[in-house]
């Protein structure tokens, strides 16, 4: 079974999410920054008249900030009742991957990104990987995980 | 059982509707049996009582549930009896509507099993059939002095109403209104004459008259107003827009004497009752949709105002002037009507709370008295539908853990019967507060300082963000110690964070504590400055400015700072008073621009007053809020977004929260 996936890039990498979980996609130009929330965070913007979140994926992902271009796509992805927007350097591409394609990622990997990636794949453009975007977007609000990571 | 009507959905429905008219019941009932123990009749409950148990009556036919019909058709001949005969409803009566409002509940809960409904009680039946009301003559009060043709729109109750304010010593008036195209554009319409003067008084009637004709008029439409109040003549005026000729008292007559008031022809009060009250039940998601339509409206509308501003900036007439203010006018009371259709009584959203607490008390065997003092104040579903939980978490701390038992109250001299009061009040047009207090022990600041392992707070305020830790809420040894902290944090998120209102806390060891909820009125649409700050737009609501002011270099003065704080505080004259000055892109963590003619912004924390260093004002309009929910952007301080016609969020600050956040010792902040 196959399953429809958006390919998006990050820095240098191909990431996918299912097609499913996505709302839409928009092109990017510029966020209303909320001082006080977390650097990764670029703001909030307004989408068919709902105001969302929309997180840095250069900066979630630990890689410098560059300049925004044309190519910039916000992913509106749903996880529950909640709408967040991953900015991505571009998204252009629906692809079918086959649902056993997937693999966990090694355990290196895993650990590294911070349990962002779930799985990876390889597709006809290369290795991609699949994210886990209710890590990635986070569950608990920033101050928490931010207390949390200075208690450890 | 069959399923009635084919439609499950339907019957939830139904179940649902039942409930709450069955919740409104008994508290009128309370209301009526707590008036019979002072002797005093209470008009106004019953006929609240009679229409729920009507409305019961017709939802089970509805539905089929035959036995729950018959026992409310009775309860409804007895109180429909009761009303015609001026309101009163003796003990017996009463016993009998508690058993069968409790039949009616038993009923509706074997409905909701899917079970058969056992039949009415014969026993029942015969006890509600077979009391008997006299009529209640109370001529003592004495007439109304009121024309003839009005006295005869008049229900019973709502001449007992008028008699029994005018003997409490309150005014009665008569309040007419004649509407006129000039007053139309001066925004006075029956409905919002109404509602203004809902704020002051107690709006007892409306009454539609003709005007006899005249030569300046062919027998125009009127309204007369009767109300009771405690407000001059002169507040009344303006908030009816009447002259002073328009107000006329109302008064009694021949009081003590047996007034022929019976000659009046008796209208059936509930056949008016009905033809009075046209209600529909909307969804409040028709409601949001009809708001979020408007909304979209709001922005299109501020964008059109500012494309004729240039329009008229380059000479462009001055009727497009008009009609844009008449728009904006149009708008408004579109927006009012709207949200007027959304509101809801805070006395019917507090109705189940002494059902609440009496469940409580029982559970502690406390004694406990609540009271509820909820005025004729009203809010907006959405923010009373999230207000009520935060009110219930501090009624159930305040019985479980602030009042003691009666023989520690004894011990301390102290009533044993505990007293819980909830007041609320409209603070502007625009917020209410609502005050939870009890008699209590008082939160104990070692106490909680010990389980939060901080210092001892040095005031309440510092002890309400103690209290509202959510890692507090989680120690149930704590909460028994502190006499607080229960769902507390869940209270702040409601208050403060959903609503963007604010939570104060005044204890004193063994004579209480009250905690003060200020919320808005409706979360939706209002009113706002917006202003420009290190180069951002930013919006904050009117009513939270207490005024503005220009920043002349010789009314600042710097402080001291050796620390080096980043917020700095600097000492603002402003009328002859020195305000802390905050600069507040350096409050927001911005690049702080010292720059000429700047603003300030004045802000009321309590009796303080704070002044906050904008860049300029940009002006002033109408906004729609969001709230921002998303834990990824909710902050201390951001309290919503709009959008102000560009697309883009706009967002809205309350300094007084960024200020407090700033405040916070730094091994505090996160």
């Amino acid at each position: 079974m196959s399953v429809l996936h958006v390919l998006f890039r990050v820095g240098e990498a191909d990431y996918v999410v299912p097609a499913a979980d996505v709302l839409q996609m928009e092109s990017f130009d510029g966020a209303t920054a909320v001082p006080g929330c977390a650097a990764h965070v670029a703001g909030v913007v307004q989408i068919r008249g709902r105001v969302i979140p929309v997180i840095d994926l250069r900066l979630r992902f630990g890689l410098p900030p560059i300049a925004r271009t044309l190519d910039s796509r916000v992913i509106v992805v749903s996880s529950g009742n909640r709408q967040v927007g991953l900015l991505a350097d571009s998204a252009r591409q629906v692809l079918r991957i086959e649902a056993d394609a997937f693999e966990p990622p090694p355990a290196v990997v895993r650990e590294q990104s911070r349990g962002f990636v779930n799985s990876i794949a390889r597709a006809t453009s290369g290795v991609v990987m699949r994210i886990d975007f209710d890590k990635v977007i986070g569950q608990q609000s920033v101050l928490e995980e931010q207390g949390h990571g200075q208690q450890a | 059982m069959k399923d009635l009507l084919g439609a499950a959905e339907f019957m939830d429905g139904y179940l649902a509707e039942a409930e709450e008219h069955l919740s409104a019941a008994r508290s009128s009932l309370l209301a009526i049996d707590e008036a019979l123990k002072k002797r005093q009749r209470s008009p106004a409950a019953l006929r609240n009582l009679f229409r729920s148990v009507h409305t019961i009556k017709g939802l089970s036919a509805m539905v089929g549930a035959e036995p729950i019909v018959d026992i409310a058709h009775e309860m409804e001949t007895l109180l429909r009896s009761a009303d015609q005969l001026g309101g009163n409803l003796p003990l017996p009566a009463v016993d009998a509507i508690v058993k069968g409002l409790r039949a009616i509940e038993e009923r509706i809960t074997s409905l909701s099993r899917g079970e058969t409904i056992p039949p009415a009680p014969r026993e029942l039946l015969d006890a509600l059939g077979s009391i008997q009301i006299e009529a209640f003559t109370q001529r003592q009060l004495g007439t109304l002095s009121l024309a003839p043709d009005l006295l005869a729109k008049l229900s019973i109750g709502e001449r007992e109403q008028l008699q029994q304010g005018l003997a409490k010593g309150r005014r009665a008036l008569r309040v007419d209104f004649v509407p006129s195209q000039a007053r139309a554009a001066e925004g006075f319409s029956i409905t919002r004459v109404r509602e203004r003067l809902a704020s002051l008084a107690e709006v007892v009637k409306v009454i539609p008259f003709t005007l006899p004709a005249s030569a300046a008029a062919t027998g125009k439409v009127a309204f007369a107003l009767l109300i009771l109040t405690d407000a001059e003549d002169a507040a009344i005026a303006e908030a009816a827009g009447a002259g002073p000729e328009e107000l006329h008292p109302v008064e009694l007559l021949g009081a003590g004497q047996s007034a022929d008031e019976d000659a009046a022809p008796e209208e059936p009060p509930f056949a008016e009752e009905r033809g009075d009250r046209n209600f529909v039940r909307v969804e409040v998601g028709r409601l949001d949709d009809a708001l979020e339509r408007l909304a979209a409206l709001v922005v299109t509308r501020s964008r059109l105002e500012r494309a004729c501003s240039s329009l008229i900036v380059a000479g462009g007439s001055r009727e497009l002037a008009t009609i844009i203010a008449e728009q904006r006018r149009q708008l408004r009371d579109l927006r009012a009507a709207i949200m007027r259709a959304r509101m809801v009584s805070v006395s019917e959203v507090l109705a189940r709370a002494p059902l609440l607490v009496r469940g409580l008390t029982r559970s502690s065997n406390k004694l406990v008295r609540l009271s509820i003092d909820a005025g004729q104040s009203e809010l907006d579903k959405s923010v009373a539908d999230r207000l009520f939980p935060a009110v219930v978490h501090l009624l159930r701390n305040a019985v479980d853990h602030a009042i003691e038992p009666a023989a520690e109250r004894r011990r301390k001299g102290k009533p044993e019967e505990g007293q819980l009061r909830v007041s609320c009040s409209e603070r502007s047009s625009s917020q209410l507060t609502l005050e939870v207090c009890d008699d209590g022990r008082g939160i104990n600041r070692e106490s909680v300082a010990k389980r939060a392992g901080l210092p001892i707070p040095q005031d309440d305020a510092e002890l309400l963000a103690l209290v509202v830790r959510p890692g507090l809420s989680t120690l149930d040894e704590a909460t028994h110690l502190s006499g607080r902290g229960l769902g507390m944090d869940i209270v702040k998120r409601i208050v403060v964070d959903q609503l963007g209102g604010r939570l104060q806390l005044w204890t004193a060891p063994d004579q209480g504590t009250r905690f003060t909820l200020t919320v808005p009125l409706s979360v939706t649409v209002l009113e706002a400055f917006s202003f420009m700050c290190s180069e951002r737009t930013f919006v904050i609501p009117v009513s939270a400015v207490e005024a503005l002011a220009e920043i002349e270099p010789q009314s600042v003065t710097e402080a001291p700072n050796p620390g080096a704080r980043a917020s700095a505080v600097r000492l603002f004259k402003h009328r002859g008073a020195s305000v802390p000055l905050f600069a507040l892109g350096s409050l927001l963590g911005l690049a702080p621009e010292a720059r000429p003619n700047s603003k300030a912004i004045l802000l009321r924390r309590e009796s303080e007053l704070f002044a906050f260093e904008v860049d300029r004002m940009l002006g002033q309009q109408e906004i729609v809020v969001r709230p921002l929910t998303d834990p990824l952007v909710t902050v201390e301080g951001v309290t919503g977004s709009t959008d102000l016609g560009d697309g883009r969020p706009t967002l809205m600050l309350d300094p007084l929260l960024l200020m407090h956040r700033a405040e916070q010792p730094e091994a505090h902040r996160v």
